[in-house]
C-alpha cells in the first residue's frame, strides 16, 4: 500500500499548509477552515448533488457552496482562498503531489505514487461522492478528524461517522472506526454506549480479526458502567482457538477487572493468568507476563473518577503473594527461554525472546524482595541469564541491566552483587551514552544498600557529572545525593548548587532545592559551612526554598557558635554579617527570603561588621526604598533599621525618610511600628537602647505576672474605698492541690508546667502535641492571646529530633557510633590506590552497619603529592565511602569528633516559628534570670506577622498585654533540662541511619531499633524524626499508593473486635486515618517522616488478626514502621 | 489475602510521534494527564499559547468519567504535554542518551521519556520507572521496523495519511499501556491478515473467504519476512 492510495487533494493541501504554518495562530486558522470543510463534507451529499459534478477543470465548487448555518460562503472562500485558487487545474495539483512525493519517497516509488495521486485527484474531480456511499472517503474523513483532534481542536461533529464506520463489514474500516472512537471520544461521551451493541456482536464474531479488533476496542472504550455488558463475552474469548485473540482477551479482561472488580473478580483473573502462563503459544505467555508484572509491581495508580459509584469499592487486588509460588515456574520458563527453546522468530538480534526474559526477571525482582527463600531459587538463573546476555548488543545489555536491577532488590547475595557491580562498571565506563545512563542508574540502586561499590567508579562518576548531557548529569546528581555522607557533603552540595545555578527547569530546580536543604541539614560539617551553603541556596533559588529553612538559619546564627571549642561565640555571626554586608553592596536585589534573612541578621549583629553602623543603616534604608518588596520584607527591613538606629544612637536622614514613608503604609502593623518608632525617636530617645537591646534575641522575655507595677494603683484605689478583689470560691481546690499551696495565692492562671519533664525532651513534646513541656505556657487559659502551636510547630519538632540525632548522639550510644577517627584498617591506601579490601562483606562488617570512616585511613595517611583536578574531585566525593581509599580531609575528622560534644540542640532545627511564645521585643522589665536551659531558651527573632497571628508593637515601652508576659517571672523556672538529653532512648544507635545510604539490608538494624522503642503511646520514629499524620483524601491516597516504590507487609495476631479498634491503635503510631471501610474491614492511613511519605493499608482478618501493608518512599522507614506497627498491634 | 488499591496498570503512559518541527504525527495517551499538574506546567511554559479553540476534546483515556470542563482542561493539558515533550527532545543532540527524566509532571513522578530520532521524526515513549530503559529503545525499533514493513519504506506522510493504520500497528504492540507483543512476525501477521481480509471483502467475496484465507496469509507473511531478522 502506498501513501497516496486514498488521498484526496484538500487533505493533502491541509497537511502542506500545516507543515508550512509559521505560527500557532496560522495553524489554528488552517485547522478551523479544515473543520468547516469537514462539516461540509459530512453534510455534503444532499447539497452538492447536481452542482459540483462534471466541472473537471474548475475549482471545487462544493467548497464555495457553504451553508449559512455553518459559515458564510464569503468567509469560507476568503480563508481558504489562497489554496483554492492556486489549483485551478487538477493537472497542476497532480504535479504538486508528485513533487512532494518525490521528495518524500525514493525515486523508485515516485511513479506509482504519482499515478495513485492522479487517481485520487480524479476521484475528487468527479465531485465528492456521498460520504455514506464511499467507505474509502469515510475512512479518510475519520483520518482527517483524528488529525484535527490531534492538533487540539474539537471535531465532535464528526464522531457519529466513526460510530457508523465501526459497524462496517470491512475489517479495515471497522477498525478505523473503533480507533477513531478510541482516540476521540472522551470517557463520558454518550457515543460510547452506542458502541456496546456493536462490540457485543463483534466479540461474538466467528472471524478472528473482528474478535481481536473488538477486544482492542474494549480495552480502550469500555467504562465501568458498561463492564457487565461485555464481561461474559470477553471471558469466553480467553479460551479462543487463536493466540491473537487469547492474548488480547486476557488484556481486556484485566482492564475490565480494573474498572469493575465486582463483575470480573480478582481470583478469577488470577486463575486465568496462571493457566495462560502455560499457554502453548509464547506470545500469549509473554502477554500474560505483562499483566502479572503490572499486578505484582502495582505500578501506576488508577483513581476512580466516576463519583457515581461507591468510591470505596476499590479493585480487590491480589498482591504479589498469590504469585509467590510461581517463582519456580517462572525460573523454569526463564531457563527454557535462555536455552533457545522458543521458536526462533521470537529471537531478536539472536537473543532469545529478550522482552520475555526481561519481564520474568522483573517479576522475580518483585517476588524476591526481602524474601530469602524465594530469592535463593533465583540466584542461579540470574547469574546464568547475565552471563548469556553478555553479547555486546543493545538488547543484551537490556537483559543484563534487568538482572542487575533484580539483584539489587532481592535478598542480597554477595556473588551476584559482585557480578552486578562488574556489569555496572562496564556500563558506566562505556562510551555509549545510554549505557552510561544505565550504569549511573544501576550504581544509584546498588549504593543505596551497599555503599562500598561506589568506590570503584570514582572517575567515571566525575566524568558523567561533567558530561554535557543534562539527563546524565541529573542522574549523576541523583546518585551523588544518595551517596552523601558527612565527609563528602561539601563537595556534593557545591556540585548541586552549581547545577542549580545553570538549569532553568522549574521541576528540577525544586527538586534540587529540596535535596540541598536535606543534605545540608543532615550532614553539615560545621555551622559556618551551613550558613554559607544555605545563603548560597537562597541566593540562587530563594523563591523555591521553604520559609522554615530561613528560620532555621536565623536561629543558628542567633544561637551563635557556643558549641565551638574555641569559644568564640561571635565567629559565625561575624562571618554571616560580613557575607550579608557584601550582599548589600550588590546592585541586584536578592531574593525575598535572602533579603528577610539578611535584614534580620544585620539588624541583630551588624555591630560585628567592619563597616560602621551608620553606613549599614544607610544601605538598608536605600534597599527599603526600592519598590516591590513584599509586606513582610518591608517589616524586616524597617525592624533592622530601627535596631541599628537604636545602637548607633543617630538616625541618618535617609532612614528617617524611610520610616516616614512607611508611616503611610497600607499595612497597619508596619504603620504602627513606624509611628511608634518616630514617637520614641522624638520624645524618648534614651529608651531606644532599652527597647531595642543589642543581641537579645535569645533572651527570655521577662514579664511581671503579678502585675506588681499596678500595686500602687491598687493601693490608691483601696485607700479610696474600693472593694478588694476576692478570688473565686475555691470549689475546685482539688485541682489546685497538685499545684501546691504556693501557687494558690498566685493569679488563677494555670501557669505551671503541665508535667515535670521526667522523660527525654522530645518525647514529652510529642505527648503534648507539639508544645514544649518546659515552656510552662498555659495555653488554654490564655485563649486568643497566645497562638496555638500550628503546623509549623509540628514541623519544628520533627526537625529538632533530626538534629538531636545527628547533632549530639547520646554518650551511651556514642561508643558504638562509627565516627571518622575510627582506626583505619588499610592505612596504606592512598588516593589512587585500588581498595585492597575484598568486596565480599566480611562477617564482622555487615553492610548495614558499616561505618563510613572505617575503611578510610587516618587523615595523616600519606597522600600522593600531586593529584589531577579530577582525582581531587573524586577524592572529595568519595571520602568516607568504605573501600574508597580516600582519606577524609582532616578538618572533617575533627568535626566529626566535635559534633557529639555539642552542648546545645542543633539550633537550625528549631525555627522560631515554633516558638510558642510570641513575645514582644524586650520590655524594660526586671532583668531576666538566665535562661534555665538551652532548650527552653525563648527566642524572638522578629515578631512579625509571619510568625505569629498576634501583631505586637515593636516599641512598646511596657507590656501592654500582661497575659502574654505572665508566666516567666511569676513562676519559678522549671527545673532545668539536662544540657544533654543523655538518657534519650530513642535516637538510633547509628546517626546516619536516616541517610538512606545504609538503608535496609535485610538484617537491618532499623527493625530491631523500632522494636526497642518504648511501647507506650510514643509515636513511630525513624532516625529520630517522628512520624507525623498526613492528611490525604482517599483518591490522593490511591494515587500515592501506586507511586511508592517501597513495600513491606506485616501482620499481627491481636484480638481486635472491630475495625475502629484497629484504626485506633494504628493512629497511635502517628498516622492519619484516611478512611475506614467497615464493610470490608479495611482501613488506610497516611503519614510522613520528614518528607518521606508512608502509607498503610490494614485489613481485619479472621479471629481478630490484622494484616497490613506499608508503602513508602524510603525502604528504611517502611521496614521500621512495619516492625513498629507489628509490636504495637500485638501489645494492644 | 487481598488488599485494595486504585490501579492503573499501564506502565507506558503514552506514545507520541512528532516531527522535527514539532508537528505531532501520532498521539496516543494511555493515561490521563492530570489537569492540576498541567496548569502548573502551563504557567511555567513560556509562550505556550492555549489555542483559540474553545472546546477541545479530551484524550482517549479509558476508565472513569469526567465532566466537560475537565475535558477541555485535559485537551489543553495534552497539547501542553506534546509541546513540552517536543521542546525537551528537540534540543538534545543525537549523541546524547535517549532518556529524559522528570520533564512531564502531568503523568506523575518517575515518568521518563524514552525516545529515538529517525530522520525527520521523533518516536517518544513515556514510561514509568518499572519499564526497562533499554528494552523500550528496542521496542521502538520494533515498532518502526513494523511500520516500515507495513508501508513499504515508511515516510512521514504515511503516518499522516494513514494514521489509522499506524494506530493499528501500535495496537498490536502496546495494549492498554502494557506491552502486548514484541515478536515482529506476529505483529506483521496480524496486520497483513487484516489487509487480506479487507481486500477480500472489497472484492465482494465476503467474510467467509477472508476467514478461510487466514491460514495462507500467515504462511505467506512468514515466507516474506522469514529472513527478516537475520
Amino acid at each position: 500500500m502506498s501513501a497516496s492510495q486514498s488521498l484526496t487533494k484538500d487533505f493533502f493541501e491541509l497537511i502542506k499548509g500545516i507543515g508550512e504554518a509559521k505560527s500557532k495562530q496560522e495553524e489554528d486558522r488552517i485547522i478551523l477552515q479544515e473543520i468547516v470543510n469537514l462539516k461540509r463534507i459530512l453534510a455534503g451529499p444532499s447539497s452538492d448533488r447536481g452542482r459540483g459534478h462534471g466541472n473537471g477543470g474548475g475549482s471545487h465548487s462544493y467548497k464555495d457552496d457553504g451553508f449559512s448555518h455553518h459559515s458564510s460562503p464569503v468567509h469560507g472562500r476568503d480563508a481558504y482562498g489562497s489554496n483554492a485558487h492556486a489549483h485551478s487545474s487538477f493537472g497542476k495539483a497532480t504535479d504538486r503531489a508528485r513533487d512532494i512525493f518525490n521528495s518524500a519517497k525514493d525515486a523508485a516509488q515516485s511513479a506509482t505514487a504519482a499515478a495513485s495521486a492522479a487517481a485520487s485527484s480524479n476521484m475528487v474531480a468527479g465531485g465528492p461522492p456521498p460520504l455514506s456511499a464511499s467507505k474509502k472517503r469515510s475512512r479518510e474523513f475519520l483520518v482527517r478528524l483524528m488529525y484535527v483532534e490531534m492538533l487540539g481542536h474539537d471535531a465532535s461533529f464528526g464522531y457519529i461517522k466513526a460510530v457508523e464506520l465501526a459497524a462496517s463489514s470491512s475489517i479495515l474500516h471497522k477498525r478505523t472506526g473503533y480507533v477513531t472512537c478510541g482516540a476521540c471520544l472522551s470517557p463520558s461521551h454518550e457515543f460510547r454506549f452506542m458502541l456496546v451493541n456493536q462490540l457485543q456482536r463483534d466479540l461474538g464474531s466467528a472471524n478472528v480479526l473482528e474478535a481481536s479488533v473488538a477486544l482492542l476496542a474494549v480495552s480502550r472504550l469500555i467504562t465501568a458502567d458498561m463492564v457487565p455488558a461485555v464481561a461474559t463475552e470477553v471471558s469466553k474469548l480467553v479460551h479462543h482457538g487463536s493466540d491473537m485473540v487469547r492474548k488480547k482477551s486476557i488484556f481486556a479482561l484485566h482492564r475490565l477487572h480494573c474498572l469493575d472488580p465486582n463483575t470480573v473478580a480478582g481470583p478469577d483473573l488470577v486463575a486465568h493468568l496462571r493457566r495462560m502462563l502455560c499457554d502453548r503459544d509464547p506470545g500469549v505467555m509473554g502477554a500474560t507476563l505483562s499483566i502479572i508484572e503490572s499486578i505484582c509491581c502495582g505500578t501506576g495508580v488508577h483513581s476512580r473518577t466516576n463519583k457515581s459509584r461507591n468510591p470505596t469499592t476499590a479493585a480487590l487486588y491480589p498482591t504479589a503473594t498469590p504469585f509467590k509460588d510461581l517463582v519456580p515456574s517462572l525460573v523454569s520458563i526463564l531457563k527454557q527461554v535462555c536455552e533457545h527453546r522458543l521458536p526462533s522468530d521470537y529471537d531478536y538480534h539472536r537473543m532469545p525472546a529478550p522482552w520475555i526474559q526481561m519481564k520474568i526477571i522483573r517479576i522475580l525482582g518483585t517476588l524476591g524482595r526481602g524474601d530469602l527463600r524465594s530469592s535463593e531459587g533465583m540466584y542461579e538463573i540470574l547469574s546464568d541469564c547475565m552471563r548469556r546476555s553478555d553479547t555486546g548488543i543493545n538488547v543484551g545489555y537490556a537483559v543484563c541491566y534487568e538482572c542487575v536491577r533484580t539483584i539489587t532488590t532481592i535478598y542480597p547475595n554477595t556473588v551476584l552483587l559482585d557480578a552486578a557491580a562488574d556489569a555496572i562498571s562496564r556500563f558506566i565506563t562505556s562510551r555509549n551514552h545510554n549505557l552510561k545512563y544505565i550504569g549511573v542508574t544501576g550504581l544509584a540502586a546498588i549504593v543505596k544498600d551497599h555503599p562500598k561499590y561506589a568506590a570503584q567508579h570514582q572517575m567515571s562518576v566525575i566524568e558523567c557529572l561533567e558530561d554535557p548531557d543534562e539527563t546524565l548529569q541529573r542522574k549523576t546528581l541523583d546518585l551523588l545525593f544518595r551517596m552523601t555522607n558527612p565527609i563528602n557533603v561539601q563537595f556534593i552540595t557545591d556540585k548541586l548548587l552549581q547545577f542549580l545555578r545553570t538549569t532553568s527547569d522549574e521541576y528540577l530546580r525544586r527538586d534540587l532545592v529540596t535535596r540541598i536543604t536535606q543534605i545540608a541539614e543532615r550532614y553539615a560539617p560545621s555551622n559556618s559551612w551551613y550558613v554559607q551553603a544555605v545563603t548560597a541556596l537562597f541566593d540562587i533559588a530563594g523563591d523555591l526554598v521553604r520559609p522554615d529553612v530561613a528560620h532555621n538559619l536565623m536561629t543558628l546564627i542567633a544561637e551563635g557558635s557556643e558549641d565551638n571549642e574555641e569559644g568564640d561565640e561571635d565567629a559565625i555571626r561575624r562571618e554571616a554579617v560580613e557575607m550579608f554586608v557584601d550582599l548589600l553592596d550588590r546592585p541586584a536585589a536578592p531574593s525575598k527570603i535572602l533579603m528577610d534573612t539578611m535584614a534580620w541578621v544585620l539588624g541583630e549583629y551588624a555591630y560585628l561588621a567592619e563597616e560602621s553602623l551608620d553606613a549599614i543603616v544607610i544601605k538598608i534604608s536605600a534597599l527599603a526604598q526600592k519598590p516591590g518588596h513584599a509586606p513582610s520584607t518591608k517589616k524586616y527591613l524597617v525592624a533592622a533599621i530601627m535596631k541599628l538606629v537604636a545602637q548607633a544612637g543617630t538616625c541618618p536622614p535617609v532612614a528617617t525618610h524611610v520610616i516616614d514613608d512607611f508611616t503611610r503604609s497600607r499595612d497597619v502593623d508596619l504603620q504602627q511600628r513606624c509611628l511608634e518608632f518616630q514617637g520614641m525617636l522624638a520624645t524618648a530617645n534614651h529608651l531606644l537602647a532599652e527597647v531595642l537591646p543589642v543581641d537579645a534575641s535569645c533572651e527570655d522575655i521577662e514579664a511581671d505576672a503579678g502585675l506588681s507595677f499596678l500595686d500602687a494603683y491598687v493601693q490608691t484605689a483601696l485607700a479610696n474605698g474600693a472593694a478588694s478583689y476576692s478570688p473565686p470560691a475555691e470549689d475546685d481546690s482539688d485541682d489546685d492541690d497538685s499545684l501546691g499551696a504556693s501557687v494558690a495565692r498566685k493569679p488563677k492562671f494555670n501557669i505551671t508546667p503541665y508535667a515535670e519533664p521526667t522523660k527525654p525532651q522530645h518525647q514529652i513534646k510529642v505527648d503534648h502535641g507539639g508544645l514544649p513541656a518546659s515552656n510552662g505556657a498555659p495555653n488554654g487559659t490564655h485563649g486568643g492571646n497566645r497562638p496555638a502551636p500550628g503546623p509549623e510547630a509540628a514541623n519544628t519538632l520533627q526537625l529538632r529530633n533530626v538534629a538531636n540525632v545527628w547533632g549530639k548522639p547520646a554518650p551511651a550510644t556514642g561508643g558504638a557510633m562509627p565516627i571518622a577517627p575510627a582506626p583505619a584498617p588499610t592505612p596504606g591506601a592512598g588516593y589512587g590506590n585500588p581498595p585492597s579490601q575484598p568486596y565480599g562483606n566480611p562477617p564482622s562488617q555487615p553492610y548495614g552497619n558499616q561505618p563510613y570512616g572505617t575503611a578510610a585511613p587516618a587523615p595523616s595517611a600519606g597522600a600522593p603529592r600531586e593529584m589531577t583536578e579530577k582525582e581531587r574531585m573524586a577524592a572529595a566525593l568519595f571520602g568516607g565511602i568504605p573501600g574508597s581509599g580516600a582519606p577524609p580531609p582532616p578538618t572533617k575528622g575533627a568535626f566529626a569528633t566535635s559534633r557529639p560534644a555539642r552542648t546545645k540542640p542543633a539550633p537550625r532545627a528549631a525555627p522560631p516559628a515554633a516558638n510558642p511564645e510570641p513575645t514582644p521585643p524586650p520590655a524594660p522589665a526586671p532583668p531576666a534570670p538566665p535562661a534555665p536551659a538551652p532548650l527552653e531558651k525563648s527566642m524572638d527573632l522578629l515578631d512579625l506577622g509571619d510568625f505569629s497571628p498576634v501583631p505586637h508593637t515593636a516599641a512598646a515601652p511596657a507590656p501592654h498585654d500582661p497575659f502574654a508576659a505572665a508566666p516567666a517571672s511569676a513562676v519559678p523556672p522549671p527545673p532545668p533540662a539536662p544540657p544533654l538529653p543523655a538518657p534519650a532512648p530513642a535516637p538510633p544507635a547509628d546517626p546516619f541511619a536516616g541517610a538512606g545510604l545504609l538503608g535496609s539490608s535485610t538484617d537491618a538494624p532499623l527493625g530491631g531499633l523500632a522494636n526497642a522503642q518504648p511501647p507506650a503511646n510514643s509515636l513511630f520514629q525513624h532516625a529520630g524524626a517522628p512520624l507525623r499524620p498526613k492528611t490525604l483524601s482517599t483518591p490522593e491516597f490511591g494515587q500515592r499508593w501506586g507511586s511508592c516504590p517501597c513495600t513491606k507487609m506485616g501482620g499481627a495476631a491481636g484480638s481486635f473486635r472491630d475495625l475502629a479498634q484497629m484504626m485506633g491503635v494504628l493512629e497511635t503510631t502517628g498516622l492519619h486515618p484516611v478512611e475506614a471501610i467497615t464493610a470490608t474491614g479495611e482501613g488506610i492511613l497516611a503519614g510522613t517522616v520528614q518528607d518521606a511519605l508512608v502509607l498503610l493499608h490494614g485489613k481485619m482478618g479472621e479471629g481478630g488478626r490484622v494484616h497490613f501493608t506499608v508503602k513508602g518512599t524510603q525502604q528504611g522507614i517502611v521496614d521500621g514502621l512495619v516492625a513498629f506497627c507489628t509490636t504495637r498491634l500485638q501489645s494492644s | 489475602f487481598f488488599f485494595f488499591f486504585f490501579f492503573h496498570p499501564n506502565m507506558i503512559k503514552g506514545v507520541i510521534i512528532v516531527n522535527n518541527h514539532g508537528k505531532p504525527r501520532l498521539v496516543k495517551f494511555y493515561q490521563h494527564v492530570s489537569s492540576a499538574a498541567s496548569s502548573l506546567a502551563a504557567a511555567s511554559l513560556a509562550g505556550s499559547s492555549a489555542g483559540t479553540a474553545a472546546s477541545v476534546s479530551a484524550g482517549p483515556v479509558p476508565g472513569g468519567g469526567s465532566a466537560v470542563p475537565v475535558r477541555i482542561a485535559e485537551g489543553e493539558a495534552q497539547q501542553a504535554v506534546i509541546r513540552r515533550i517536543f521542546q525537551q527532545v528537540a534540543r538534545r543532540p543525537d549523541s546524547f542518551c535517549n532518556y529524559l527524566e522528570g520533564s512531564v509532571p502531568e503523568w506523575g513522578e518517575g515518568v521518563k521519556l524514552i525516545y529515538r530520532h529517525y530522520a525527520t521524526l521523533y518516536f517518544v515513549f513515556a514510561v514509568d520507572a518499572q519499564e526497562s530503559d533499554l528494552g523500550i529503545l528496542d521496542l521502538i525499533q520494533v515498532f518502526v521496523e513494523a511500520l516500515d514493513k507495513c508501508f513499504e519504506n515508511v515516510c512521514e506522510l504515511d503516518l499522516i495519511f494513514h494514521s489509522d493504520k499506524v494506530h493499528h500497528v501500535l495496537d498490536e504492540i502496546v495494549m492498554g499501556g502494557m506491552v502486548l507483543e514484541t515478536n515482529i512476525m506476529s505483529i506483521l501477521t496480524a496486520i497483513s491478515e487484516q489487509n487480506k481480509l479487507h481486500n477480500a471483502s472489497l472484492r465482494g467475496s465476503g467474510l467467509g473467504a477472508g476467514a478461510s484465507s487466514l491460514g495462507s496469509a500467515t504462511d505467506s507473511i512468514r515466507d516474506k519476512f522469514g529472513d527478516y531478522m537475520r
